[in-house]
């Protein structure tokens, strides 16, 4: 029966169309959801691998090398420095901040020693030396040369670190420690954590040792609400998907309730007729999984959080369309499996 | 070669409170090679009878047999494989698939029965040949005439060569250009080693048949002179469901018209007395008797062919009749 049903739906193609292309869209948009849930990971772990630190040294009570308002001792360096396992450690400081004067935007401000450890990586141009010198996010509208004000001093810009952001979007500019020092902590040589390469050590007393993972995972917290958020809709889209091709293959099944009849009276099985029914929903679902891959992969750097569709969404999604058209086929399988086939006799 | 045999077959349904019975008893038997007309009006049982010989409704009683095949015995996929292999089926309606080329409808049996694709397309082309719609084979059903969507019907019903042909009002919806080719069709069809059955009300067929199978008692308008009947209190005069070709007048005592209900219960619909007619609808109209009538009292009836009661009413007076036939008693 699966020609049957193939043949069904190049003859009601104007509405399985209209039925593969709404549920193409619910499809990108779960795409993009996941792909914004990602996205929050994806910028963490840039982050992290672009300051390079194995390790970190906050002040006792601290989390996070990222988010913690409380400074680190002074005299805590020289004893990181001495732990048995530490290769090198250098001050590190990140901060909220903003970025422009007649528009400014939020952006989280990174010093560190230049070419220590917690110096980022940069592609195009090179990490900040001096006081005066920047290097920016991708995400940000500037190029090298470019002047830029962060928090109200002027910085030219000498680097760009790619699509190097935190907390959902929100750019990263990359100063050199002192810079930050100067302008926040008034030259006091103050900082908010210890970047450490090297081996897992003894943390002095006074101080915290904090993990990547750790960090990572204290990132990401501050964004919990936001992805479960996300990952909520996500699952309701679903369900609209389920029912947008429900509804399509259930419509099409009352329709054919006399060629069911018809095809039980001349001796096909109810099973065939249910493959024949499936077979319709789960097309549909593939081609709207299909088409909804490539608008979600056209639209997913047009959001203001470029979202990052992970490869295994691509993966995952025609797998989940295949189990939500059967799904959504089950109302119609229903009415399939309880026609009579007595009804083929009468009239028209 | 397998005949195709009716015993007792009894087919009942609920409707409401109330037992239909639109086959009662039927019985008869068809010989290999034979076309047998199912004759009677609309609303007879015929369909019901087509649908028992084609495993598609269980009869509440009775026993069909062809071959060596009881079919009301038949388990679910047994019964599935019944309709696959044993019977073609042609509808009053076509009942082409619209979404399928000729060629494609007439290969849904075949797909069903597994066969493989070169086979079924061979076989679909022999058949669309063999009914002359060779050069057809890729129209859709929307753009065949529909003498050539019941030819299409017909090589699909031949799909798996199958023993019994069964065909429910063929030429219902033909007009009589198309019906004359149909005709023959069915009339070919109907070899040494297949048996056909034709259900019609249309008696032009009656040529055609070998044998007819009559739905509907045949009575005489208007033999026999007035039967006077008495009845004992509680007596039956006739019963829901039963036959009858007279018309009664009360002459004396009390009846009441009345159902039985499927719980057991009766019905009272109308209580008559001297005087009054009943049991007219049946008679006029060739339908069974729509209720039953009882003696409440010892009563005595007089019945009336449709013709004397034709007379003794007058030809206003039949109007009246038929007018009031939806209120009067059966």
């Amino acid at each position: 029966m699966l020609v049957a049903a193939w043949r069904d739906l190049q003859w009601r193609r104007r509405r399985f169309l209209i039925a593969v292309s709404g549920t193409a869209l619910v499809f990108a948009m779960t795409l993009v959801l996941a792909g914004l849930s990602n996205a929050f990971v994806v910028e963490v772990d840039r982050t992290l691998h672009v300051v390079h630190a194995d390790r970190w040294v906050v002040a006792s009570g601290a989390t996070s090398p990222f988010n913690s308002s409380q400074v680190v001792p002074g005299a805590a360096l020289g004893r990181v420095r001495k732990a048995r396992g530490v290769v090198a450690a250098d001050p590190f400081i990140a901060l909220h901040n903003t970025i422009g004067v007649d528009d400014p935007t939020n952006v989280t401000t990174i010093g560190a020693v230049p070419g220590g450890v917690g110096s980022p990586t940069v592609t195009d141009g090179r990490a900040p030396r001096r006081d005066g010198e920047v290097a920016v996010s991708s995400r940000l509208d500037a190029s090298i040369g470019d002047r830029v004000v962060i928090g109200g001093r002027r910085y030219t810009v000498v680097g760009i670190v790619p699509k190097s952001s935190l907390y959902g979007g929100t750019a990263n500019v990359f100063l050199t420690l002192h810079a930050v020092q100067s302008s926040t902590f008034n030259g006091l040589d103050l900082a908010t954590a210890i970047a450490v390469r090297g081996h897992a050590f003894r943390a002095p007393p006074g101080v915290t040792a904090v993990t990547n993972a750790r960090a990572r995972t204290d990132l990401l917290s501050a964004l919990g609400a936001g992805r479960q958020t996300i990952d909520v809709v996500a699952v309701l889209l679903w369900i609209v998907a389920a029912c947008i091709i429900g509804s399509i293959v259930y419509l099409s099944a009352l329709e054919r309730v006399r060629d069911f009849a018809v095809f039980k009276a001349t001796g096909t099985s109810t099973p065939a007729l249910m493959l024949g029914l499936a077979f319709q929903a789960v097309v549909i679902s593939l081609l709207a999984a299909l088409a909804g891959a490539v608008i979600a992969t056209l639209m997913a750097p047009q959001f203001p959080i470029p979202a990052e569709i992970p490869p295994s969404a691509y993966v995952v999604l025609p797998i989940v369309a295949i189990v939500v058209g059967f799904l959504a086929s089950l109302a119609g399988l229903r009415r399939a499996v309880t026609v009579s086939p007595a009804l083929a006799f009468g009239g028209a | 070669m397998p005949a195709l045999e009716i015993s007792d077959l009894v087919v009942e349904y609920s409707s409401g409170d109330y037992t239909i019975r639109p086959i009662d008893g039927l019985s008869a038997r068809v010989e290999p090679g034979e076309l047998a007309l199912i004759l009677g009006p609309s609303g007879c049982g015929k369909t019901t009878l087509l649908s028992c010989l084609g495993g598609i409704l269980t009869p509440t009683s009775g026993s069909i047999r062809f071959g060596e095949i009881t079919v009301p015995g038949l388990e679910a996929a047994a019964l599935t494989g019944y309709r696959r292999d044993t019977v073609g089926i042609i509808f009053q309606a076509f009942n082409l698939v619209p979404s399928l080329s000729a060629i494609e409808n007439v290969e849904v049996p075949l797909r069903a029965a597994g066969r493989s694709r070169r086979t079924r397309r061979q076989r679909a082309h022999e058949l669309l040949d063999l009914v002359g719609l060779g050069d057809r084979s890729h129209h859709r059903p929307g753009d065949l005439s529909g003498g050539q969507q019941q030819r299409v019907a017909i090589a699909r019903a031949l799909a798996l060569d199958p023993p019994l042909i069964l065909a429910d009002e063929p030429t219902a919806h033909l007009d009589y250009l198309q019906v004359e080719d149909i005709l023959r069709l069915l009339r070919e069809l109907a070899t040494a080693d297949r048996v056909v059955v034709v259900s019609t009300h249309d008696q032009r067929m009656l040529p055609l048949a070998d044998r007819v199978i009559e739905m509907v008692p045949q009575f005489g308008m208007g033999e026999g002179d007035p039967e006077r009947v008495e009845l004992a209190p509680g007596e039956i005069l006739f019963e829901q469901g039963s036959w009858g070709e007279l018309i009664y007048v009360v002459e004396s005592g009390d009846l009441e018209v009345g159902r039985p209900r499927n719980d057991g219960s009766w019905e009272t619909l109308a209580s008559l007395g001297a005087g009054q007619y009943f049991g007219e609808t049946g008679p006029l109209f060739r339908l069974p008797r729509s209720a039953t009538v009882r003696a409440r009292r010892a009563a005595v009836v007089t019945g009336y062919s449709v013709r004397d009661f034709r007379h003794r009413m007058g030809s206003q007076g039949i109007g009246a009749v038929l007018a009031d036939a939806g209120d009067a008693p059966p």
